[in-house]
């Protein structure tokens, strides 16, 4: 096959493939993997929503106050420890709209699936920042769910502000 | 110089020579790799999730439920393993394409979370191209080609669709450094959940010191996605590479984030690996007879 056939049946095919790119992205939120319209980190200074994990001791009290980042209860505990992606929990966690028993059983299957049979508490915290008037980040940590060893997943396990 | 977008795409007329074709069966060896590492990881993963809060993908149209609570994400990767291996060496023209349709189910069943990542678009459209590649050109030279020149294009496409979103979003004022003062916080929270801790680097705390440094950071990284479609053009091909490595650089010193697949993939075509290939290891002309 010559060169300029070639060549008109590769523009064909990326045309095509333009075209299926185009279509599934304008009906898809700008997301069909592989196809993407990539608008991370579009929207610069919009607040935004984490999520932290700290292991609370049995000795000390659950409280369900929102608090400063430097001012969070308990141990650090970093998710990575059993495998867990930190956006997966940050997503989950500021995408669930309603939190029913099964979501908190997911999230406990999430955090706990791969652990040790060592008892432990986790509370998960949503961290949400955003700019202030003087242009300086402000950071506040709310808790929302408690996991552990020997907790039955449950709407028990949530701060009750969340309680469906 | 030649603006045609087909010729330097895919130069179907071009002289071809041993380097080239190295070149070729490597990066095709990469998307493969590339391929079965995220089908394995994906699969890996998804054995711990129990629940969809997001769907993406062909979970849009299906509910991808089917594949949590049990072991079909690993018979998947192993499934794609094979299609790839049999794709690989030549063994049938469709291996490839499902190897593909596979990774779709792969990848709508590992993001139910809410994650929308993009390190691994590259990779899948490398697969893409190569599956049409199969299907469409004839020969291993016009098929290696399509598969390579399809690739610039989406990769030109995608980094400046990304400035294009920005623009969109935010207009020309995206680059204040107020935003980047926010994405470091906002991945410093990320490091504290995944680590425990967290601890800024030098670039890190000059930009949350500095404005103007802060907003030059972003302002660079924006021309430089703007300027992506010239990868498009061999002339301008290699120098965008290297400033689209420089960009991944600087997102991963400023905010921790590390493409690794998609930065592997330009390392591998930000040097004339051909030519080197040539130059030091020539393919023997036969029937010419120097006077």
């Amino acid at each position: 096959m010559k060169g300029k056939s070639l060549t008109k049946k590769a523009r064909t095919v990326l045309l095509a493939v333009l075209a299926v790119y185009a279509v599934t992205v304008a009906t898809h939120l700008g997301e069909f993997w592989p196809f993407s319209i990539y608008p991370m980190f579009s929207q610069g200074g919009n607040p935004w929503s984490r999520a932290l994990v700290r292991e609370i001791p049995d000795s000390d009290s659950i409280s369900w106050s929102p608090v400063a980042l430097d001012d969070m209860p308990g141990l650090p505990y970093g998710v990575a420890t059993n495998g867990v992606d930190p956006i997966d929990l940050a997503n989950f966690v500021s995408k669930t709209q309603t939190w029913s028993t099964d979501r908190v059983g997911a999230l406990s299957l999430m955090l706990l699936s791969n652990r040790e049979a060592d008892p432990i508490r986790l509370q998960v915290f949503r961290v949400q920042a955003r700019l202030t008037e003087s242009n300086d980040v402000d950071i506040q940590a709310t808790p929302y769910v408690i996991v552990g060893t020997g907790i039955e997943p449950g709407i028990g396990s949530l701060n009750p502000v969340l309680v469906p | 110089m030649n603006w045609n977008l087909s010729d330097n795409l895919f130069g179907f007329d071009d002289p071809d020579s041993r380097g080239q074709r190295i070149f070729r069966r490597a990066f095709e060896l990469f998307i493969c790799y590339g391929v079965l590492s995220l089908a394995w990881y994906w699969g890996l993963y998804t054995l711990r999730i129990g629940d969809v809060v997001l769907e993406l993908g062909l979970a849009n149209w299906l509910d991808i439920s089917f594949m949590h609570g049990n072991s079909l994400p690993i018979w998947n990767a192993g499934l794609i393993t094979a299609m790839i291996v049999a794709g690989f060496f030549r063994l049938g023209k469709w291996w490839y394409s499902v190897a593909f349709v596979l990774l779709l189910f792969q990848y709508a069943a590992r993001f139910t979370l809410g994650e929308i990542p993009h390190s691994s678009n590259l990779v899948g459209m490398g697969l893409l191209g190569f599956a049409l590649a199969e299907l469409f050109f004839p020969e291993r030279t016009s098929k290696g080609r399509f598969a390579l020149g399809f690739s610039y294009f989406f990769i030109g496409l995608g980094y400046t669709s990304a400035a294009i979103s920005k623009l969109v979003a935010r207009g020309i004022t995206w680059p204040d450094g107020h935003n980047l003062w926010m994405w470091i916080n906002e991945k410093a929270v990320d490091e504290i959940a995944r680590s425990g801790f967290v601890e800024l680097n030098v670039l890190q705390e000059l930009a949350l010191s500095n404005w103007w440094i802060a907003t030059a950071f972003l302002a660079i990284g924006l021309l430089t996605e703007a300027f992506a479609w010239l990868i498009w053009f061999k002339k301008t091909r290699i120098p965008v590479v290297w400033g689209i490595l420089g960009l991944h650089i600087g997102i991963w010193i400023t905010m921790d984030i590390l493409f690794q697949l998609s930065v592997m993939e330009l390392l591998l075509l930000a040097l004339p690996w051909g030519a080197f290939t040539d130059r030091f290891w020539p393919e023997k002309v036969v029937g010419i007879t120097q006077s």
